[in-house]
């Protein structure tokens, strides 16, 4: 318990408060001063025999010895595990800490440290929210010390920070899980947050310590390279000060190592990395650049200063206006790589030289024998799908290539690859990064980036962030969400204001303005987008899946139509796929189509529109094969498109609709009988006539039967029509009203058992609408007037 | 105490600190004049001059090659030859200048002393 009492007079404490003096570059600058001028000035006095020069000597050399002290010692005083907490708080830490601390005191020194500021700016542990917890715990800093101890030693840290002692107060504190949830975190984010805080630490401190590259001399015993240099990149050349690559995947730590054991061997020379967009490949090329040049790498003498040169296949496609130069050209490049000895060449997206098309060219006519050869070291890096379509044509460049393949980071990985990138981030947008705003950058790339993969998706979405920092410069959460709806072109839901959750408990009332009667199907979807918004749903799963059955022109598509204008705000927010033009097998390929050929397809159209309702229209109609294609959408809310890329329909409504078993619902509803005590009994009799699957129809939430309607209701659903005739007539001030007697003569005809509502708008499209069009043709209506419809008019125009 | 602490750690952790600091800064100078790789390759051609010939070419041309890469190694020892000489040079006047810095280094703090005692002798030049 001993050493955990801070000693305000240790050596280390003292240096400290020293440093903190000593070590701002304003006062470095002033003793750098004193030091010259006592130096020039005392020399000048010795030799204009003044003996007091030497006072101004001696004053130079205490004030050199100072400077020394400061820069070696002071600024950055070195840990002492055996001096206990003493001899492992932080600089910056020991600097501000008062002579007897308390508890609360610990607040303002965290703030004062470079690891506080980074917890208060990244996580939102800010100095106010510290000394709320700090004054409700007991005021000894003991048991503090003790837990930033254990924290020091589980996060593998150097010294006790102000990070670490902040995470220690809150550890301390009973409710801090509470706390830190109320946050959107946990106690192991913070600790995720202190390894991040070492992890840039460190980077800072590597940035100034000298790399060994070779020197001056290294590449005489190479080649000229004129072409090349004109060609190609050199990836090889770090800038002074640039931060090291890093890898933090450790299947690309393996694919490191397997690349320098496959160039240190005597085999083919060349290694393929095959994987998909973002997953990391040019990086790993990078690293490896940077390893080759590593002085000070354990490398066999034939690898060390290699240098990756990036071929440019757009200059060398540009230079070369017909094929036979394009190829002498790069007989011409490849030669002098080959001669000067050092050289690995890297063909970035390889596919380019390979295949005929805008801005590629085969030349594997060229690099074929150049491969099979093994003797040149080239590296390319290839997208899975082109290698995959260019190996099925070209089968002995597959055989020809050291194949190693690249896949895409998980979670954990691509946030710690976000972290490592933050740094370059902030640097370039002059903004500062929340943890919030990582995490959501994974969470929505996931989801709606699908040209690439985790984690450049990922990072690619953080980078865009940048241009929609907050006032403070501070990139949120709702920086991320955006930078998607500006990249991505989604439109982000917001579902927590006041107003969203009123038209949610009111979704029935909402609904019925626009439709009539159906009221059990309503109140189901109802209550099940209610649960869904209320968090009580799977988020792996679509926000709702839904099938209507029942006759034509009940409300089906209606009713869909309802629900994207109440839950999404719109009608338009409705993706309609008829699926009565996917009766074949061969159909599958169209639902799922890539954007680029097929943008009606399925897929394409969600991602382009996640938020909305997806309504599947006769299903019954689609061919099996279609339906087992549509599974794995409902059950795990993810359709893979013909690329292969996962597409989200995570927040979409599905809803499809189906005429199956009309008749058998009519005669339920013809005998009387309630389709809600029915609806088991109809589901068994669906089931046992092969017309679905019970594994498609055990996929949706809720099967919703909708009933025929009846004249009564073909009566309110007239009304409904003639308000939106109003409606369109609204900008000319001109009404149309109906005498009862004409409603019922409209039903009349209108009314239709097998056709539901559906011929009831052929009929007053072709009455009441005519009969309006005639009279403001006619002069007979104008602005302010109303039109009233009777049952004459409506016979005379029916032609009786 | 300032004083002492400054002293204190002058003749103890300061004295290694100047050390290692010598060290790498003879190492950096050995790796920015490549010292151990121009001895390494100091017989190899000078920038791969006619290493790219295929041999398959008539006597008098591969003759012509031969004595190409006879001067080009010639030249390029010659050339690594001067790199060594002059990183040997800087790293000799390193390691001289450094060593009398290590030797002096003791008798730093005692300057100050020193020149209240030659002021007090009204010593001057």
């Amino acid at each position: 318990m001993e050493e955990m009492n801070f000693n305000y007079n240790s050596l280390r404490a003292r240096n400290a408060r020293r440093g903190k003096v000593f070590g701002k570059p304003s006062m470095l600058f002033v003793m750098t001063l004193v030091l010259i001028v006592s130096a020039i000035g005392g020399v000048t006095l010795i030799v204009m025999r003044m003996a007091v020069g030497w006072i101004c000597i001696s004053l130079a050399v205490i004030v050199l010895m100072i400077i020394y002290w400061t820069k070696k010692e002071l600024i950055t005083v070195p840990v002492n595990e055996r001096r206990g907490i003493n001899g492992l708080l932080s600089n910056d830490v020991l600097g501000a800490m008062p002579r007897n601390p308390h508890v609360k005191d610990l607040p303002a020194v965290i703030a004062k440290t470079n690891s506080g500021k980074f917890l208060h700016v990244r996580y939102g542990i800010s100095k106010q929210l510290l000394e709320e917890v700090a004054s409700m715990l007991p005021p000894e800093v003991g048991p503090i010390f003790q837990t930033a101890k254990k924290i020091q030693e589980g996060t593998n840290s150097e010294e006790i920070h102000g990070a670490i002692l902040a995470t220690s107060i809150l550890a301390n504190y009973p409710n801090s899980e509470m706390l830190l949830k109320q946050m959107r975190l946990e106690m192991v984010d913070i600790l995720d947050g202190i390894v991040w805080f070492n992890y840039l630490n460190g980077l800072v401190r590597n940035m100034n310590i000298h790399r060994h590259t070779g020197g001056i001399g290294r590449d005489l015993s190479f080649g000229y390279i004129p072409t090349l240099q004109r060609f190609g990149q050199n990836i090889s050349v770090v800038g002074k000060g640039a931060m090291r690559t890093q890898l933090h995947l450790s299947e690309h730590k393996e694919i490191l190592a397997k690349m320098t054991e496959i160039f240190s061997n005597n085999g083919r020379q060349n290694v393929a990395l095959v994987g998909p967009d973002g997953s990391g490949r040019a990086t790993i090329v990078n690293a490896f650049a940077e390893y080759l040049m590593d002085a000070d790498s354990k490398l066999p003498e034939r690898l060390k200063y290699r240098q990756i040169f990036r071929l440019d296949a757009g200059a060398i496609l540009s230079a070369g206006a017909e094929r036979g130069q394009t190829e002498a050209l790069v007989m011409r490049i490849l030669g002098e790589a080959y001669a000067a000895k050092n050289i690995i060449i890297w063909l970035e997206n390889a596919e380019l030289f390979f295949e005929d098309g805008t801005g590629s060219v085969d030349i594997s006519n060229v690099l074929l024998p150049v491969l099979e050869g093994g003797r040149m070291r080239m590296i390319l890096t290839m997208d899975r799908q082109r290698f995959l379509e260019i190996s099925a044509k070209k089968p002995a460049l597959a055989n020809a290539l050291n194949k190693i393949m690249v896949t895409p980071a998980n979670e954990e990985e691509t946030m710690k690859v976000m972290q490592d990138q933050v740094p370059v981030l902030e640097y370039s947008h002059k903004v500062s990064y929340t943890i919030w705003a990582l995490k959501e950058a994974y969470r929505l790339s996931e989801r709606y980036v699908h040209d690439l993969e985790m984690p450049g998706r990922a990072l690619a979405l953080l980078d865009a962030s940048g241009a929609y920092a907050n006032q403070y410069k501070l990139v949120t959460a709702e920086s991320v969400q955006k930078a998607i709806e500006k990249t991505a072109g989604v439109k982000m839901q917001q579902t927590a204001t006041a107003d969203d959750k009123a038209r949610l408990l009111n979704m029935e009332d909402l609904i019925h303005t626009r439709m009539i009667d159906q009221v059990q199907a309503v109140k189901t979807v109802s209550d099940a987008l209610r649960r869904s918004a209320a968090g009580v749903r799977n988020e792996k799963r679509p926000i709702g899946t839904f099938l209507f059955l029942g006759p034509t022109g009940v409300g089906k598509t209606e009713l869909a139509k309802a629900v994207s204008e109440v839950y999404f705000e719109g009608e338009k927010n409705i993706v309609r796929v008829d699926l009565n033009e996917f009766v074949r097998a061969e159909d599958v390929a169209r639902l799922i189509a890539d954007g680029a050929e097929d943008s009606m397809s399925l897929t394409a159209q969600v991602s382009k529109q996640p938020f909305a309702v997806v309504l599947l229209d006769e299903i019954e109609k689609a061919h099996p094969q279609v339906l087992t294609t549509l599974l794995q959408m409902l059950d795990e809310g993810i359709l893979r498109d013909s690329k292969g890329r996962e597409i989200s329909f995570r927040d979409t409504i599905v809803i499809a609709t189906s005429n199956a078993g009309a008749e058998k619902i009519r005669e339920y509803v013809n005998n009387g009988v309630s389709l809600d005590s029915v609806k088991d009994d109809f589901m068994n009799w669906l089931m046992s006539t092969e017309m679905f699957k019970p594994e498609f129809l055990n996929r949706f939430d809720e099967v919703c039967l909708f009933k025929p309607l009846s004249p009564a209701d073909c009566l309110a659903v007239l009304d409904l029509l003639i308000a939106g005739v109003n409606k369109t007539l609204a900008p000319q001030k001109i009404g149309v009203v109906l005498n009862q007697d004409a409603k019922e003569l409209l039903v009349q005809r209108g009314y239709d058992p097998q056709l539901g509502a559906r011929p009831m708008k052929r009929i007053v499209q072709k009455t009441v609408e005519n009969i309006v069009a005639k009279a403001m043709l006619a002069g007979q209506a104008g602005s302010g007037m109303t039109i009233t419809v009777t049952r004459e008019m409506i016979e005379s125009e029916l032609g009786q | 105490m300032f004083m002492v602490d400054l002293l204190q750690w002058w003749y103890f952790r300061g004295w290694g600190v100047f050390f290692s600091g010598l060290k790498t800064k003879l190492g950096d100078t050995a790796d920015l004049f490549s010292i151990g790789d121009m001895f390494r390759t100091l017989f190899k051609p000078f920038r791969q001059i006619s290493a790219g010939a295929s041999g398959s070419e008539a006597l008098d041309a591969k003759m012509a090659q031969f004595f190409d890469r006879l001067i080009s190694r010639i030249v390029g020892m010659f050339a690594r030859l001067t790199i060594i000489l002059a990183g040997t040079v800087v790293l000799i006047l390193e390691l001289i200048f450094g060593t009398i810095l290590m030797i002096l280094w003791p008798v730093v703090p005692l300057l100050p002393v020193c020149g209240i005692v030659l002021m007090i002798m009204g010593v001057t030049f």
